[in-house]
C-alpha cells in the first residue's frame, strides 16, 4: 500500500514539476508551482523530497521572475523542514540574491532568515545536550553562515533597492538572534534534542557553553553589527542612503533597542542625532523620516525596561522638538502607571541592584552595568546562572575599554582639569562634549565608571540597602561641593561622623592626584575581568576606597560634572541633581557656611513632606532606591531626627491616577481659578496669557465641564470691567482656528457650534443689557473672525423688527439705529458679509413701521448708497420694490374692486388682516375705502426708498415717470402725496430738466405735479421755463403744463398763447387764470397781466383763427365775470371803453356789454354811451353786434331810448320791427314834446308820431316840436286798436324774456353753472 | 505588478469610503479601515453623536438614522454617504483587527493620527514574512467635499504605483512627482509583515 502511495505521489511530482518545466504561460506555470508548493510542504516521505529537489531547482534558471521567485519560496519551504537539505537549498539562494529581478532577491533574503534562525536554533539546541553534532548539520550551519555573510554583503552595497531593505531586516533579525532576549527565560527549554524546534530562542539558553557557537563571538559579532547598522546613519554615509532606507534602519534600530535595551545607550545617540533635514536625499522627503523618528522614540520611551530610564528626559525633549511633546506626555503617563504596578513587584531587585550600582551606572549599557556590577558584587554570592554572560560582555566591554584605552584616558584627564576651573569653563565643557562622538563620549563615562566608590568600608557589615545609602551621602556631598563651595563640602564631609578619613583634604588640589588615582582604578578593573573573572580583586580596591574616600567623592563628583554641564550626555539623574544643587546653594546663600547643610537640609525636609505623604516611594523604581538613600544619608551625615526627610523634590514627583471625576474638577476648578484671578492678573499685566490661557483651556477641556459657559458668565457679568471683549475675541480666534485647523467631523464642528453659541450669546447680552448707544456690540461684531448665521439674524431683528417680537419694539426706535449702524459699519469693515447686511438693511428700508423705515432709509440713501460697489444693488432693490408696489396695488385694487373675499387670500399679511377687520367693523361699503389707505401706505412703504434714492441720483426719477402710468390709484395717490417734498428736494437740477424735457408718455400728470411743485412758492429758474416752454411747443401740446409758470411769462408771450388757457376745460382755465393774475412774487410788480388786459386778451380771440370754439371763448368771459371782485365795474368799463375803441369789435363785444349790465346795473350810463358810441360805428353794420345792441337796448330801456332815438330813421325802424316791444314805450318816450321836438322827423315818421316825411325840414323847424308831438301822440291814439294785438303779443314776449333773464340771473349768482342759459342767450338772440 | 491596496480612516465612512469606492470601481484590489474604537456619525447635536461597533452594517445604520431624522441626515449627507457605502461593502471594518484579511502592499491613510495609529500597530505585529507595506498618508479634510478630492487623487497615486514594476525602488521619485503636481505634503513609510 505505501508503495502505492509512493509511486503516486511521485508521478504527480513529476508531473507537476514536468508541467512547471514545460508549460509556456507564466500563469499556469505559477500554478503548478502552486500545487508543487503544497506536495512539498505535504509531502511525508523525505526521500520524495530529496529526490525531486534538484528537478525543481533546475527551474532557478527560468526566465520568468515570478516563477524564479516562487521557486526561491518552496526551496526556503523545503529548508526549513529539511534542514538536512540546507546545503542544496543555500546555494540556490545565493544564486538567487543575485538574480537580476529584485522581488526573487528579496524572497530569497526573507528565507533565508528563517532558514538561518531555523538552522542556529537547531545547532544551539542539539549542541546544549550534546558534545557531538551531525555533520549534516555542521554543513548546513557552513552553508547558512556563507549565505548570511552574502546578504551582509547586499546589505551595505551603496545602490539601494528593495533587496537592501530586506537585507537590513535581515541583519536586524540575526542581531536579535546573537544577543540575549532578557525578557525571555534564559533557560533552555527541557530536553528537546528530538523534539520538534522551539519558536523561540535565546542565545541565553548557551551560556553554559556550545561546542561550537561561542556566545561571546556571536555577541561580537552583533556589536559589530550592530555598529555597522549606526554607520549607516551616520554622517555622511546616511548621505547617500534613499528615504526608504533610512527609514527601514530607523525602525530596525528602534526595534532592536527595544526588544534588547542593553544596546539603549549605542543606538539612541545615533537616533537623537539624525537630523532629519540633513539626512534626506532629496529635500521634500523629511517628513517620512521624521515621522519614523518620531515613531521610534515613542517605541523606546514606552520602554519599560530599566535601561531605558535614562533616556527618556532626551527622548521627550526630542519628541517635543518634534511637536509630539502631547505624545510623549502620554507615553511617560502610561508608563508611570505601569511602573507603579511593576515597581512594586520587582521591588526587591532594584533595591538590590541598588545595593550594588550606583545610580549612574544604569546610565551606561548593560554591559557595563554587569561590568561594573561584578566588580562590586564581588562580596556577595554570585549568582551562577548569569555568570557565563557577564564574562563574555565583559569582555566584550573591556576588550573595548582595552582598545580605547589611551584617548579616552586622556579625555577623562581633561574633563577633569576643566571641571575643576568650575563654570568658567563650562562652555569649554560643552564645546568638547559636543566634538566628541556620543560612542566615544560614553565610552569617557565608562571609563570613569569603575573608579566610582561603591562601598563604604565602615559600613560593610551593615545591612545592603544602609550600604548605598551611606555610599550615597558621599555622593550628596558631591552635589553640594559643586556648587563652587569648597568648604561646604569639606564641612559636609566632616560631617560624615563616621568618616575615619581626613577631613582636610582639600578639593581642588588633588586633582592630579585623583586622576592618577582613577587612573590606577581603571586598570586595576581592567585587570580584574581578564584575568579572573570569578576572584575579584576585591581588597586592593576596598582599599583604595578606603584609603581615599575624598578622591572617590571627587571622581564622582567629576563624572557627575561631565554630564551636568551638557545635557547631552546621558545622565538621567542630571537634571534632579541640577536641581537640588541650586536649591542647596540658593539656601547656603541665606546661612552661615558651619551650619550651611543642616540648615539646607532640613529646609528641604520642610519642601518634601508633604510629597513624601502623598507619595509612594515604590513608585520610583530605580529612583527611589536613590532617595531611601539620601534618607539615610544624611541620617548618617547629620543627625536621626532627620533621616525619614530628605527626598529631592523633583525625583519623588508624584503620580496620582484620578477618577474622571476627581480629573474634572481639578479641571474646572483651575479654570475657575484663572477666571478669578483677573484682578490680580490685570494688575500684574498677564492679561494677554490669561486669555490665550483661557481660550486654549477652554478648547482642550471636555465639553461636559461646561468651561464656556463659566468664562461666558464671567465675560458678561461685567463686560468692560473684564475686558470682554478682548478675551471674547481671544476665545471666538481660537475656536475659530480650532474649527478650521482640525480635519475630523467632530471637533471641528463642535467648534463651529460652541463659536456660534458664543458670540451669539455674547451678541445677545450686550444688545439687551447695554444702551443701544453703546458701540461694544459693534465693536465685537466687527472684530470676530466670521459672523454665523445666527447672528446675522440677530441682527436682523435688530434692524427689522418682526411682527412677533411685539414687545421688543417698544424700544424699537434706537435698537433699531443701533442696529443699522452696525449693519453700515459690518459692510463697510467686512466685505464679504456685505451682501447679507446690505440685505438688511434694505429690508429695514421697506419695513412697515415709518420710524424703522425713516431710519434704515437714511442709512441706505445716505450712507449705503454712496459706496459704489453696492449702489447698483441698492438701486435695483428700490426699483424692485417700486415696481412690486405697482404690481401690488394692482392686484389689490382689482381684489376690491371685485368681491369682497378675495381680500383675504391677498398675500400681504397686514393689509388682509386690517381689511378684515375694518370690514367686519364697518360693513363692505367701507372696506374699499380702507382698503385704499392701507394700500397708499404700502405703496409708500415700497416707494419711499426709491424715493430717497431719486434725491441722490436724480436720473432715477425718470423711472418714476414711466413707472407712473401703469400704477393703480392707490399708488398714484402715494405719489401724489410724496412728489412735492421729493422734486422740492431734488430742485430744478440738469438732469430733471432734461427728464422735464422729454417725458415718458402717460407721465404728463406727474409732470404736471413735478413743475407746480418746481414753480410753486419759488421763482422758477430760466432754465425751467424755456424747459417746460420748449416741451410745450415740441411734444407735450397741453396749455396746461405752462400755468404754473404762467406768472413768470414775459406778457408779449403770455398773451400769444393765451388762447390756449381758454381752450382748457373750465376748471383749468380758472387755474390759469388765477395764476395770471396772481401777484408775482418778484418784488411787488403786480401780476403779469390785469385783469382788464385778460379780458381784452379773451375778446381778442378770434374762434376760427386760433381754432376754439366760440363756446369755449364765451366760457372764459363767463369765468371771469363771475370774479367779480377781480372783474370789478371799473375793469368792466375800461375793458368796454377799449373794446369799443377796435375796429372791428370783437364779437362778443355785445355779449359782455349785456353781461355787464347784468352783473352791475349801476353801469347803466356808461353803457348808454358804449351803446352811443355804438350808433356812430354803425353797428348796424355788422349783423351780429347789431342783434346784440337791440338785445342790449331793450334790457336797458328806457334808458337806452335816447340811444335808440339816435339811430337813423331806417336802422331805427328795423330796430322797432325787430323788438316790436320797444315801440310803443319809445313812442310814448319820444312824444314827450321838450324831446319831440329836438327829433328829426323821419325820426317821428318811424315812430307814427309824424305823418309824411316830406317835411322833414320843417321837422327842424320850431314847430316841428310841438307837432311831432301831436303827431306821436295822435299816432298812439289812432293805432291803439290795431297794434293793442301786437303790443300785447310782443309785451307778453319780452315778459317771457325778461322772465327768463332774470331766472338766469339768480340761477347765475347761485352756482355759476347757468353758463349755458347765460351762453344760449346771445345765440338766440343772434338767431332771431 | 498587481498591489492590494488598504485605505484606512477613522471611522471607515467618509474618507476610507469615498477611496474605496472610486478605487474598486476602476477595478483595484481594495479594501478599507477604520483605526476608532467605534464608528462615530454626526448626529442631531454635539453631544448625542450617532456612536456605532465596527461591524455594524452600513445598512442597518441607514435605516436607523432614516427612522429617526430623515431631513436632518439627508441635509448633512450622512444617508447619501452611507447609501454609497452599502453600495461598496457590507460594514466598516476596524483596521486592527484585520491580520485575517492577509498582507497589503499599499495602505493609504488619510488622517496623520490614523497614520501614526497604522504605523504602529504594523510595528507591533510580528514581522514573519518581511513583506515590506507601503504607508502613505494623504491629508484630507473630513468632509464630503474634501474626501472626493482626496479619493481622486488617491486614485491617480495608485495608478502611478501599479505602472512601475517595483515600487520600493521608485518611491521616492513617485511621491515627490506627486507631491509637485498636486501641490500637497504626502508622508510615507514602510513597514513589515
Amino acid at each position: 500500500m505505501v508503495g502505492m502511495m509512493q509511486t503516486i505521489s511521485r508521478e504527480k511530482f513529476a508531473n507537476l514539476i514536468d508541467s512547471a518545466k514545460f508549460s509556456t504561460d507564466v500563469p499556469s506555470k505559477l500554478e503548478t508551482l502552486r500545487k508543487l508548493k503544497e506536495k512539498f510542504s505535504g509531502a511525508e516521505d523525505p526521500h520524495l523530497v530529496m529526490e525531486f529537489l534538484p528537478q525543481l531547482l533546475d527551474l532557478h534558471t527560468d526566465r520568468c521572475s515570478p516563477v524564479r521567485r516562487y521557486v526561491a519560496e518552496i526551496a526556503g519551504d523545503v529548508g526549513l523542514n529539511y534542514t538536512d537539505l540546507l546545503p542544496e537549498v543555500v546555494p540556490l539562494l545565493i544564486t538567487f540574491l543575485r538574480d537580476g529581478t529584485p522581488a526573487v532577491a528579496r524572497q530569497a533574503i526573507t528565507c533565508g532568515i528563517s532558514l538561518f534562525q531555523r538552522a542556529l536554533t537547531k545547532m544551539a539546541i542539539q549542541g546544549l545536550y550534546s558534545s557531538e553534532l551531525d555533520d549534516s548539520l555542521e554543513s548546513s550551519w557552513a552553508w547558512v553562515l556563507k549565505l548570511k555573510d552574502e546578504i551582509y554583503s547586499m546589505a551595505y552595497k551603496p545602490e539601494s533597492d528593495g533587496r537592501k531593505l530586506v537585507a537590513l531586516k535581515f541583519i536586524e533579525a540575526v542581531t536579535l538572534l546573537y544577543t540575549a532576549d532578557p525578557s525571555a527565560s534564559s533557560e533552555p527549554p527541557e530536553d528537546q534534542t528530538s523534539g520538534e524546534m522551539p519558536d523561540e530562542f535565546n542565545i541565553a539558553w548557551l551560556r553554559g557553553g556550545h561546542p561550537i557557537l561561542n556566545v561571546s563571538d556571536l555577541s561580537i559579532e552583533a556589536s559589530r553589527n550592530l555598529g555597522l547598522l549606526l554607520d549607516q546613519l551616520r554622517y555622511p554615509a546616511v548621505k547617500s542612503l534613499s528615504n526608504m532606507v533610512v527609514i527601514v534602519l530607523i525602525k530596525s534600530l528602534s526595534a532592536i533597542a527595544k526588544k534588547r535595551p542593553s544596546f539603549y545607550g549605542r543606538i539612541l545617540p545615533v537616533l537623537l542625532g539624525l537630523d532629519p533635514s540633513s539626512t534626506a536625499v532629496k529635500a521634500g522627503h523629511v517628513s517620512g523620516v521624521h515621522h519614523a523618528l518620531k515613531s521610534a522614540f515613542l517605541s523606546c520611551l514606552k520602554c519599560t525596561h530599566p535601561g531605558a530610564v535614562p533616556w527618556r528626559d532626551r527622548l521627550v525633549g526630542s519628541l517635543r522638538e518634534m511637536k509630539a511633546g502631547g505624545l510623549a506626555e502620554e507615553a511617560l503617563q502610561q508608563l508611570s502607571v505601569a511602573n507603579s504596578v511593576i515597581a512594586q513587584d520587582i521591588k526587591p531587585s532594584t533595591e538590590i541592584s541598588a545595593v550594588r550600582k550606583r545610580p549612574e551606572v544604569q546610565d551606561v549599557n548593560d554591559v557595563n552595568k554587569d561590568d561594573d556590577a561584578r566588580g562590586k558584587r564581588a562580596r556577595s554570592t554570585p549568582n551562577l546562572t548569569e555568570e557565563p554572560t557577564q564574562d563574555s560582555k565583559g569582555d566584550n566591554g573591556n576588550t573595548k575599554k582595552n582598545v580605547d584605552n589611551g584617548p579616552v584616558q586622556q579625555l577623562v584627564t581633561m574633563f577633569r582639569s576643566l571641571v575643576a576651573q568650575g563654570e568658567q569653563s563650562a562652555a569649554m565643557l560643552e564645546i568638547l562634549i559636543s566634538s566628541l562622538s556620543a560612542d566615544l563620549l560614553a565610552q569617557v563615562v565608562m571609563a570613569n565608571m569603575p573608579n566610582l566608590p561603591s562601598i563604604r568600608p565602615t559600613q560593610e557589615g551593615k545591612e545592603d540597602i544602609l550600604n548605598s545609602e551611606s555610599h550615597l551621602s558621599t555622593y550628596l556631598a558631591e552635589i553640594i561641593s559643586r556648587s563652587n563651595n569648597s568648604q561646604i563640602t569639606q564641612s559636609a564631609t566632616d560631617m560624615h561622623t563616621d568618616e575615619p578619613q581626613k577631613p582636610e583634604v582639600e578639593v581642588e588640589h588633588p586633582l592630579a592626584k585623583v586622576a592618577d588615582m582613577a587612573h590606577s582604578v581603571t586598570e586595576q578593573e581592567d585587570v580584574v575581568p581578564t584575568a579572573s573573572p570569578f576572584s575579584v580583586d576585591i581588597p586592593s580596591i576596598k582599599t583604595v576606597t578606603s584609603v581615599i574616600p575624598l578622591e572617590d567623592t571627587d571622581i564622582g563628583e567629576l563624572e557627575d560634572g561631565i554630564p551636568g554641564l551638557d545635557s547631552s550626555t546621558r545622565d538621567d539623574d542630571m537634571p534632579e541633581i541640577q536641581v537640588d544643587t541650586s536649591l542647596v546653594s540658593a539656601d547656603m546663600e541665606e546661612d552661615t557656611q558651619e551650619q550651611i547643610t543642616n540648615i539646607a537640609r532640613s529646609s528641604m525636609d520642610i519642601d518634601i513632606v508633604p510629597s513624601m505623604s502623598t507619595d509612594k516611594s515604590e513608585e520610583l523604581s530605580p529612583k527611589a532606591a536613590m532617595a531611601d538613600a539620601n534618607n539615610i544619608n544624611s541620617s548618617t551625615a547629620t543627625s536621626v531626627q532627620l533621616t525619614s526627610k530628605v527626598v529631592l523634590p523633583k525625583m519623588s514627583a508624584p503620580v496620582i491616577s484620578l477618577t474622571d471625576e476627581q480629573k474634572d474638577l481639578v479641571q474646572k476648578s483651575a479654570f475657575i481659578r484663572i477666571i478669578e484671578a483677573y484682578k490680580l492678573i490685570a494688575v500684574a499685566g498677564g492679561s494677554q496669557l490669561r486669555f490665550s490661557l483661557l481660550s486654549f483651556l477652554g478648547v482642550e477641556f471636555p465639553l461636559e465641564l461646561d468651561a464656556w459657559r463659566l468664562l461666558q458668565t464671567h465675560i458678561l457679568s461685567d463686560y468692560t470691567s473684564h475686558e470682554g471683549h478682548e478675551l471674547t475675541l481671544r476665545v471666538l480666534y481660537r475656536l475659530f482656528g480650532e474649527a478650521e485647523a482640525e480635519n475630523d467631523f467632530f471637533s471641528s464642528t463642535t467648534a463651529t457650534s460652541v463659536y456660534e453659541m458664543f458670540l451669539l450669546k455674547v451678541a445677545e447680552t450686550l444688545r439687551d443689557s447695554f444702551p443701544s448707544s453703546d458701540k461694544s456690540l459693534s465693536r465685537l461684531l466687527s472684530e470676530v473672525p466670521y459672523l454665523p448665521k445666527s447672528v446675522l439674524k440677530l441682527l436682523e431683528c435688530l434692524c427689522v423688527p418682526g411682527n412677533s417680537e411685539q414687545n421688543e419694539e417698544i424700544h424699537s426706535g434706537d435698537r433699531v439705529h443701533q442696529g443699522l449702524s452696525i449693519v453700515w459699519s459690518l459692510i463697510l469693515l467686512r466685505p464679504p458679509t456685505r451682501d447679507v447686511c446690505l440685505k438688511i438693511a434694505l429690508q429695514s428700508a421697506v419695513h412697515h413701521l415709518e420710524e424703522v423705515r425713516t431710519k434704515a432709509i437714511r442709512l441706505v440713501a445716505n450712507k449705503l448708497y454712496p459706496i459704489l460697489s453696492i449702489s447698483l444693488q441698492i438701486e435695483d432693490f428700490a426699483k424692485e420694490m417700486l415696481l412690486s408696489a405697482m404690481n401690488d396695488d394692482a392686484e389689490l385694487t382689482k381684489d376690491t374692486e371685485m368681491e369682497k373675499p378675495l381680500t383675504e387670500s391677498q398675500p400681504s399679511s397686514v393689509n388682509a388682516m386690517i381689511t378684515k377687520d375694518s370690514s367686519s367693523e364697518v360693513g363692505q361699503p367701507c372696506t374699499s375705502e380702507s382698503i385704499q389707505t392701507t394700500s397708499i401706505t404700502d405703496a409708500q412703504r415700497c416707494m419711499s426708498l426709491y424715493f430717497a434714492l431719486c434725491t441722490k441720483k436724480h436720473s432715477l426719477f425718470r423711472q418714476l415717470l414711466i413707472v407712473y402710468k401703469n400704477m393703480s390709484k392707490a399708488a398714484k395717490q402715494a405719489i401724489c402725496v410724496q412728489i412735492p417734498k421729493l422734486v422740492r428736494t431734488i430742485g430744478t437740477s440738469p438732469q430733471l430738466l432734461e427728464i422735464i424735457s422729454d417725458p415718458p408718455a402717460g407721465s404728463e400728470i406727474l409732470l404736471m405735479q413735478v413743475v407746480q411743485t418746481l414753480t410753486d412758492g419759488a421763482i422758477p429758474s430760466p432754465d425751467l421755463i424755456a424747459t417746460i416752454k420748449k416741451l410745450y411747443d415740441t411734444k407735450l401740446k397741453d396749455a396746461e403744463i405752462l400755468i404754473p409758470i404762467l406768472p413768470f411769462l414775459p406778457k408779449h408771450e403770455l398773451l400769444q398763447i393765451f388762447p390756449c388757457f381758454v381752450n382748457l376745460p373750465p376748471d383749468k382755465f380758472q387755474a390759469a387764470l388765477t395764476r395770471t393774475l396772481q401777484e408775482s412774487s418778484q418784488g411787488g410788480q403786480g401780476p403779469v397781466l390785469t385783469p382788464t388786459e385778460v379780458l381784452i386778451g379773451i375778446h381778442g380771440i378770434d374762434p376760427e383763427k386760433d381754432g376754439i370754439p366760440l363756446k369755449k371763448v364765451t366760457d372764459a368771459c363767463n369765468t371771469c365775470f363771475q370774479q367779480r371782485q377781480i372783474f370789478t365795474q371799473q375793469v368792466l368799463a375800461k375793458v368796454l371803453n377799449q373794446l369799443v375803441e377796435q375796429t372791428p369789435l370783437p364779437m362778443l363785444f355785445m355779449r359782455t356789454v349785456i353781461q355787464t349790465i347784468g352783473a352791475f346795473p349801476s353801469l347803466v350810463d356808461f353803457i348808454m354811451e358804449i351803446l352811443s358810441r355804438l350808433v356812430t360805428k354803425q353797428i348796424w353794420k355788422n349783423p351780429k353786434l347789431w342783434v346784440g345792441f337791440l338785445k342790449c337796448a331793450q334790457l336797458t330801456k328806457p334808458q337806452s331810448f335816447g340811444v335808440l332815438l339816435q339811430l337813423p330813421p331806417a336802422q331805427l325802424e328795423i330796430a322797432l320791427n325787430k323788438q316790436p316791444v320797444l315801440k310803443a314805450p319809445l313812442v310814448a318816450y319820444a312824444s314827450q314834446p321838450d324831446l319831440r321836438s329836438s327829433l328829426p322827423r323821419s325820426v317821428l315818421v318811424v315812430l307814427g308820431i309824424a305823418q309824411d316825411s316830406q317835411s322833414v325840414s320843417h321837422a327842424q323847424s320850431t314847430q316841428s316840436h310841438s307837432q311831432a308831438q301831436s303827431q306821436s301822440q295822435s299816432q298812439t291814439q289812432s293805432q291803439p286798436q290795431t297794434q293793442s294785438q301786437s303790443q300785447s303779443q310782443s309785451q307778453s314776449q319780452s315778459q317771457s324774456q325778461t322772465q327768463s333773464q332774470s331766472q338766469a340771473q339768480t340761477v347765475d349768482t347761485d352756482t355759476g353753472n347757468s353758463d349755458k342759459v347765460v351762453a344760449d342767450e346771445p345765440k338766440e338772440s343772434t338767431n332771431s | 505588478m498587481r498591489l492590494r491596496y488598504a485605505m484606512v480612516c477613522s471611522s471607515n465612512q467618509n474618507r476610507s469610503m469615498e477611496a474605496h469606492f472610486i478605487l474598486k470601481r476602476e477595478g483595484f484590489d481594495v479594501s478599507s479601515y477604520g483605526t476608532g474604537t467605534h464608528v462615530k456619525l454626526p448626529g442631531p447635536s454635539l453631544r448625542e453623536p450617532n456612536v456605532y461597533e465596527f461591524g455594524t452594517p452600513y445598512k442597518q445604520m441607514y435605516e436607523e438614522l432614516r427612522r429617526k431624522d430623515p431631513e436632518l441626515y439627508k441635509r448633512n449627507g450622512i444617508l447619501p454617504m452611507l447609501k454609497r457605502n452599502l453600495g461598496v461593502k457590507t460594514a466598516p471594518q476596524r483596521w486592527q483587527e484585520n491580520i485575517a484579511d492577509g498582507q497589503f502592499d499599499v495602505v493609504f491613510t488619510f488622517e496623520e493620527k490614523v497614520f501614526d495609529m497604522v504605523a504602529e500597530d504594523l510595528h507591533t505585529r510580528d514581522h514573519i514574512l518581511l513583506k515590506p507595506v507601503l504607508v502613505i498618508n494623504l491629508e484630507v479634510k473630513d468632509n464630503h467635499e474634501e474626501a472626493s478630492i482626496g479619493a481622486r487623487q488617491t486614485l491617480t497615486l495608485c495608478q502611478e504605483l501599479e505602472a512601475t514594476d517595483r515600487w520600493e525602488d521608485v518611491i521616492d521619485d513617485v511621491i515627490s512627482t506627486f507631491e509637485q503636481r498636486h501641490r500637497r505634503k504626502v508622508v510615507y513609510t514602510i513597514s513589515f509583515y
